[in-house]
């Protein structure tokens, strides 16, 4: 990790701080840190050096845990990532146990940022992520594709891919209890940087259509080409 | 059919066996994020943790954190810092947890 001209980032920061948090209530507009690092030309040496920290939860191979404490990022969008991080570090999406890591003492300016996210890509996905107890040919897989096709391929995609363009988070191939939470939390207001439209399409689902639609999109079979070789691959560029 | 579900039934008692026979190892625990991922904010050697106020666990005695872990995980110990590590406390049981205080204090200050 680097600490290198901390004082320099943090005034930086600081300074983008505050032209973003005026525009804190609209989801996703643009300008501030987020602009910068998507725009920065990335340095993957030391985006590897940063993720060495998020490694110690998120795994080396970058993968979560299945119990969805973690989530997976191997395979999310540059875009996605830079804003999570952005909003987690603006206190825009709550998250204590990681709201450290987020902060530029830790990470580094937008320069690192846009590192680390670099170096995220390069990761191949889990083989074997979390998935719901419903398996093909269920009802409850079937109600769930239902419910998928008709109120999330707009935005997150006919397989889930999201959109890297409209900063629409890819969803295939992610562990369930951790998108079971999240949608929970989208769903009643918990998660503060939620989509204000995906808020509207999902309001009136129960707990039950939930299961059911997060069960399907974790059973989406991810392409092949994304994926590591086995579930035991292991990221040699760590120990 | 049968036959796998005896061979499942052995499978389950041998763990559940050795999970209590066995000796859990601390180091291990204390570095697997399944386990809660405590080396990242306390440092891989527990005393050099992320943030300057976190603190150093290294060579503390092993009832005192074994009863810290305790009452975070609870909720009885919570000040202002306490969230960060609230939220990872699933992930270990009393055992775990005992492994790892033992492991702690075994370690240089
Ligand atoms: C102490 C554990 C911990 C560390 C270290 C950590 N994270 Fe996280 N991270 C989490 C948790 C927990 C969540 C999920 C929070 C939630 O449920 O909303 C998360 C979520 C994320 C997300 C959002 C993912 C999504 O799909 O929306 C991103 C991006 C992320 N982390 C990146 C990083 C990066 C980059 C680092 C290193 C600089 C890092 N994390 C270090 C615990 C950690
Ligand atoms: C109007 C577009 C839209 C619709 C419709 C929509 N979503 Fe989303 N969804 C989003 C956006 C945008 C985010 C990321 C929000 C943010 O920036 O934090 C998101 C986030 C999520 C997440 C969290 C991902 C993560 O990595 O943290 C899940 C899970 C999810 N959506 C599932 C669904 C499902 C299932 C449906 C259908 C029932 C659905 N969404 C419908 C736009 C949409
Ligand atoms: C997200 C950061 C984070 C993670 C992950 C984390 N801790 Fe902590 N830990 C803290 C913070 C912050 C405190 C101080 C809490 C307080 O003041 O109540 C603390 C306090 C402690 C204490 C009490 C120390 C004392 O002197 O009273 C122990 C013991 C401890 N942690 C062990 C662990 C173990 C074991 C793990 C892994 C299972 C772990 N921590 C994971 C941040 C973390």
């Amino acid at each position: 990790m680097k600490f290198k001209s901390k004082l320099a980032s943090g005034l930086v920061i600081a300074g983008l701080s505050i032209m973003m948090s005026t525009s804190a209530f609209a989801w996703n507009e643009g300008g501030g840190e987020k602009d910068e690092a998507m725009h920065l030309t990335p340095d993957l040496e030391n985006g590897r050096e940063v993720y060495e920290v998020c490694s110690a939860c998120h795994y080396p191979e970058g993968w979560g845990t299945e119990d969805g404490t973690f989530p997976q990022l191997a395979g999310q969008y540059r875009a996605v990532l830079i804003k999570q991080l952005a909003d987690i570090r603006e206190r825009n999406r709550d998250n204590p146990t990681m709201y450290p890591f987020a902060l530029p003492e830790s990470i580094g300016d937008a320069q690192a940022l846009a590192d680390v996210v670099e170096y995220i890509s390069t990761l191949p996905m889990n083989p074997d992520n979390g998935k719901g107890q419903w398996a093909e040919g269920t009802a409850e897989f079937t109600q769930g594709k239902k419910l998928y096709d008709d109120n999330c391929v707009k935005c997150h995609g006919d397989h889930g891919q999201g959109d890297k363009v409209k900063f629409y988070p890819r969803i295939e191939g992610q562990h369930y209890k951790y998108m079971l939470r999240q949608f929970e939390w989208i769903r009643d207001g918990k998660r503060r940087n939620a989509n204000p439209d995906m808020v509207k399409q999902i309001k009136a689902f129960s707990d039950k259509d939930m299961q059911m639609v997060i069960n399907y999109v974790s059973r989406i079979k991810v392409d092949k080409k994304d994926l590591a070789p086995s579930k035991d691959w292991k990221n040699p560029d760590f120990d | 059919m049968s036959k796998k579900l005896i061979l499942s039934i052995a499978a389950v008692c041998l763990s559940t066996a050795m999970g209590s026979a066995q000796a859990l190892d601390g180091a291990a625990l204390f570095k697997n994020p399944q386990k809660g991922g405590c080396t990242a904010c306390h440092g891989k050697d527990a005393k050099s943790p992320i943030m300057p106020m976190y603190p150093k666990l290294a060579g503390q005695n092993s009832a005192y954190l074994l009863q810290q872990l305790k009452d975070i995980k609870s909720g009885k110990r919570n000040n202002g810092m306490t969230a960060a590590m609230k939220g990872i406390m699933h992930m270990v049981n009393d055992d775990e947890m005992k492994a790892i205080s033992d492991y702690l204090a075994t370690l240089k200050p």
